[in-house]
């Protein structure tokens, strides 16, 4: 794969994104918005698990908490979307410093646990604390603020689209810009020795807790168009099967590569509602080609596709 | 004034006296060894001196600082960079991107999240630097993990001395190596340390490089010094041939 | 009721579910000691046994065929996966243990659901230990009384066994130093498929035990693998006296906790958890985890 077919493939991608709106049918669209979110979800992620090998088994935490903080603040105040969004995934990510500062206390399986451990705290909250998330029933009837400044476009189906659309194309920027600068060298160091990376004078814990911080602020913003798309916000996005089907994702769509992640996004979401309707297993037969991927093709679909492109780049000019 | 100053330096782990009242110091320019029996104390005294464990007892100055019980990375900071016994590096990088990664640590922005175009021709050309001076620059573009054992073990002074240090701590650079290979690599660490002047402390079992080397050496048993003085000395003192059971040829 | 049946009832409660908390810590604790694998599927593995020992015990009217049953049906599933599936990864990192592990959690339960529908199934306790027995004035259910007991009884089978027999001691040696163990005869590969399939017993033993009290749902595995890592690592992984002392503390926990401050006892046990995992990283009596 030459740099210009790449390009090519590059802009025919963008293009059918951008024009979507105007060839598909409106289940499609909506199909289309839910992997487009789906997508910045699992992105946020490969920050912590491709490019730092934190495993996270809480990451739903990052979604529910977005998803709860942006339906909140568009019931109850009066706030327009655009605004609610972005202030709910700074709120997440603001939190994760927390969260991450407790976590990185260890590492390896207990870091993971922890993660998972505050991921279900923050389950057991929402069912308890009925009047702020509403309880089992959760928050509901979500509205599309509009707000002072117009906006309007927003609130219609395509204009969510490009909002998706929009934080997707700016998460991959700021992911792309993070991995690729002296931040992103520290992380690849964690990743392959973190003793080594601690020895030569680097304070990785504070690395940890920053890309703790950032993976669950994107997640938040994820969670938080997810709550005006919907319409809902309840306690199912923050089980921890949420949690496990991102982390999938992430490895079968290709970790470590911001993109192979989106493209699981996209994998999965086809596999839910195309098998679905086939097969009441679709579920088992997607943990099937999950270990599947794990034993014969652990670089996942996007590592798999580019390992040609990998092979013809000398090492010295790769990110 | 020496470069490193120890006195009174003492480690306990409860009952066991890791270090006993260590006392050394440590000329600028001077390549020092460190040997004696297994358990003697080395890799502990390694640890002490770059803060990854704390003494429990006794003063540690550098560069005229005192540096005991300072967190490991500060120290680093300061100028003392370490290798380890055991081969640690980052096998999928390039052996050029190992060491700019060591150099980054000690740029003022190395934890900069975007751009870095700067930071990294900097800490490439350091890391460069570097590698050349341990004869590495013909490997530098292959992936650490699939280097030879003895460019691997060079690879990891090179990473120590492009962070730019004012003293080295080498812990057995030719463990695992064979015969050909410590021969090489000896060779090259000789060159190495005529041509930088680094001061250096060396932990080593093989006495041929030690001989090769050293400029003084330092006996720690069980935790103490026992001897310490030129080759010749240290060859002939009976303490040290006893500590040895069977001393030297 | 008087503060002395209150604890007592109580107690007894609490040592009920520490025992049940045991066999899910214990097979945990084991399989990390020897292979140095995190098994994610133990929760499931666990109400795997749940379910199998419903069907055991509804197709044969008999619960103690159930009992006997299930472990062993779910342990030789746990063999036959580490042989097929565990084998090819052990020249990999741990992270692929956890993923495939973790599949299969997912698989598990995807496959109860589909076998046994969504619903919760209700086993019944054998007659023989259903009612209530007087004591101090006060009724105590039979049924965790013998949960209690087993636990109990079984704490000292699996320490005996880890001590004295052939088997036991060969795992132990094996779990110091596969290397020096292979170099003396030992058949590595066979004690893994052993203990991983004893560990997934285990764990079937605790769901089918657990049965009657809980009612076997779709919901335990996610529950029920939280607390198996809790104990696991407040213990300290690869520990057995640890997997006993972490089941006990947490049974405590959970049973005075729920009765006492019923809205902060899940907070209050991932703060021990945390607390430990601060103090001392490798949990109370553990190996590095």
């Amino acid at each position: 794969m030459r740099g210009a077919t790449r390009l090519l493939i590059w802009i025919v991608v963008a293009l059918a994104l951008v024009l979507a709106p105007l060839g598909l049918p409106p289940f499609a669209m909506t199909l289309l918005t839910e992997a487009v979110i789906l997508g910045l979800f699992a992105m946020s992620l490969d920050l912590m698990f491709g490019y730092t090998r934190l495993v996270s088994f809480g990451h739903a935490a990052a979604y529910g908490l977005g998803a709860y903080a942006c339906g909140w603040m568009l019931l109850h105040t009066g706030m327009p979307l655009l605004f609610a969004v972005f202030a709910a995934g700074l709120l997440t990510g603001l939190m994760a410093i927390g969260v991450g500062w407790i976590c990185t206390l260890a590492t390896g399986v207990s870091f993971s646990m922890l993660t998972l451990a505050f991921a279900q705290l923050l389950s057991a909250i929402s069912f308890k604390w009925t009047s702020v998330t509403g309880g089992s029933d959760g928050l509901a009837g979500i509205p599309r603020t509009i707000g002072p400044f117009g906006f309007a476009a927003l609130s219609s189906k395509t204009g969510f689209y490009y909002l998706a659309l929009g934080c997707l194309v700016g998460g991959f920027l700021v992911c792309s810009a993070l991995v690729r600068s002296p931040f992103g060298a520290v992380l690849r160091g964690i990743r392959e020795n973190e003793a080594k990376t601690t020895a030569l004078g680097y304070n990785t814990r504070l690395y940890k807790i920053a890309v703790v911080a950032v993976a669950y602020g994107l997640g938040g913003l994820a969670g938080a168009l997810y709550a005006p798309f919907a319409g809902f916000a309840n306690t199912e996005l923050l089980f921890w099967l949420l949690s496990g089907q991102v982390l999938i994702m992430v490895i079968v769509g290709g970790a470590g590569t911001l993109i192979g992640p989106v493209l699981g996004a996209a994998f999965f979401m086809l596999m839910e509602h195309q098998l679905s309707a086939l097969t009441e297993a679709w579920a088992l037969y997607f943990g099937l080609i999950f270990i599947a991927f794990v034993l014969f093709a652990p670089q996942g679909i996007w590592g798999l596709a580019t390992t040609r492109l990998r092979r013809a780049t000398p090492i010295a000019r790769r990110p | 004034m020496p470069l490193l100053e120890l006195d009174g330096l003492t480690r306990r782990y409860g009952a066991l006296v890791a270090l006993d009242q260590v006392t050394m110091r440590v000329e600028e320019g001077e390549v020092r060894a460190i040997i004696g029996p297994n358990g003697a104390g080395k890799t502990t005294l390694f640890n002490v001196i770059t803060g990854t464990v704390k003494p429990t007892a006794g003063l540690i100055r550098f560069a005229d600082q005192a540096i005991a019980g300072l967190p490991s990375h500060q120290i680093c900071r300061l100028g003392v960079s370490r290798t380890f016994q055991i081969t640690a590096l980052f096998p999928e990088m390039s052996a050029r991107e190992n060491a700019r990664l060591a150099a980054q640590a000690c740029h003022p922005r190395r934890w900069q999240p975007f751009g870095g175009g700067r930071i990294f021709k900097e800490a490439q050309s350091l890391a460069d630097a570097a590698l050349e001076q341990l004869g590495l620059s013909g490997i530098a573009d292959r992936p650490a993990g699939l280097l030879s054992h003895g460019d691997q073990r060079l690879l990891e002074v090179a990473m120590a001395m492009a962070q730019q240090p004012r003293m080295l701590l080498l812990d057995e650079p030719t463990q695992g190596l064979s015969v050909e290979e410590t021969a090489q690599a000896v060779d090259t660490l000789a060159q190495f340390l005529q041509a930088s002047r680094m001061t250096v402390l060396l932990v080593e079992h093989d006495m041929e490089v030690v001989f090769r080397l050293a400029h003084r050496i330092t006996v720690l048993h069980r935790g103490a010094v026992i001897a310490d003085g030129s080759p010749d000395q240290v060859k002939a003192d009976p303490r040290v041939q006893d500590a040895y059971l069977g001393g030297f040829a | 009721m008087s503060t002395l049946a209150l604890l007592l009832t109580q107690s007894v409660s609490a040592l009920s579910q520490s025992a049940l908390l045991f066999f899910l810590g214990v097979g945990l604790t084991l399989i990390f000691g020897l292979m140095r694998i995190v098994n994610f599927a133990h929760g499931a593995l666990y109400m795997l046994g749940a379910f199998v020992g419903y069907s055991l015990s509804s197709w044969s009217g008999n619960y103690w065929l159930a009992l006997a049953g299930a472990p062993v049906l779910v342990g030789l599933f746990g063999a036959a996966f580490e042989f097929t599936i565990l084998r090819r990864l052990y020249r990999r990192d741990a992270h692929a243990f956890l993923m495939v592990t973790f599949g299969l959690a997912l698989v598990v339960g995807e496959a109860v659901r589909l076998t046994w529908g969504s619903d919760a199934l209700q086993v019944a306790a054998p007659p023989l230990l259903s009612g209530v027995i007087f004591l101090l004035d006060e009724p105590f259910p039979v049924y965790r009384l013998f949960l209690a007991a087993t636990g109990i009884v079984m704490a000292v089978a699996i320490w005996q066994f880890l001590e004295r027999a052939r088997l036991g001691l060969l795992i132990r040696a094996t779990s110091q130093n596969a290397d020096m163990a292979s170099a003396l005869g030992v058949d590595i590969k066979l004690i893994r498929s052993c203990v991983f399939g004893i560990g997934c017993g285990l764990a079937a033993l605790g769901g089918v035990l657990a049965a009657p009290l809980v009612t076997a749902s779709n919901g335990m595995a996610a529950t029920v693998i939280i607390d198996a890592f809790v104990i696991v690592i407040i213990g300290g992984m690869g520990s057995f006296l640890g997997s006993l002392i972490g089941a006990l503390l947490i049974g405590f926990v959970q049973v005075f906790g729920n009765y006492y401050a019923p809205d902060f006892a899940l907070a209050f046990m991932y703060l021990v958890m945390l607390a430990v995992l601060v103090v001392r990283p490798g949990g109370l009596l553990g190996k590095e985890a």
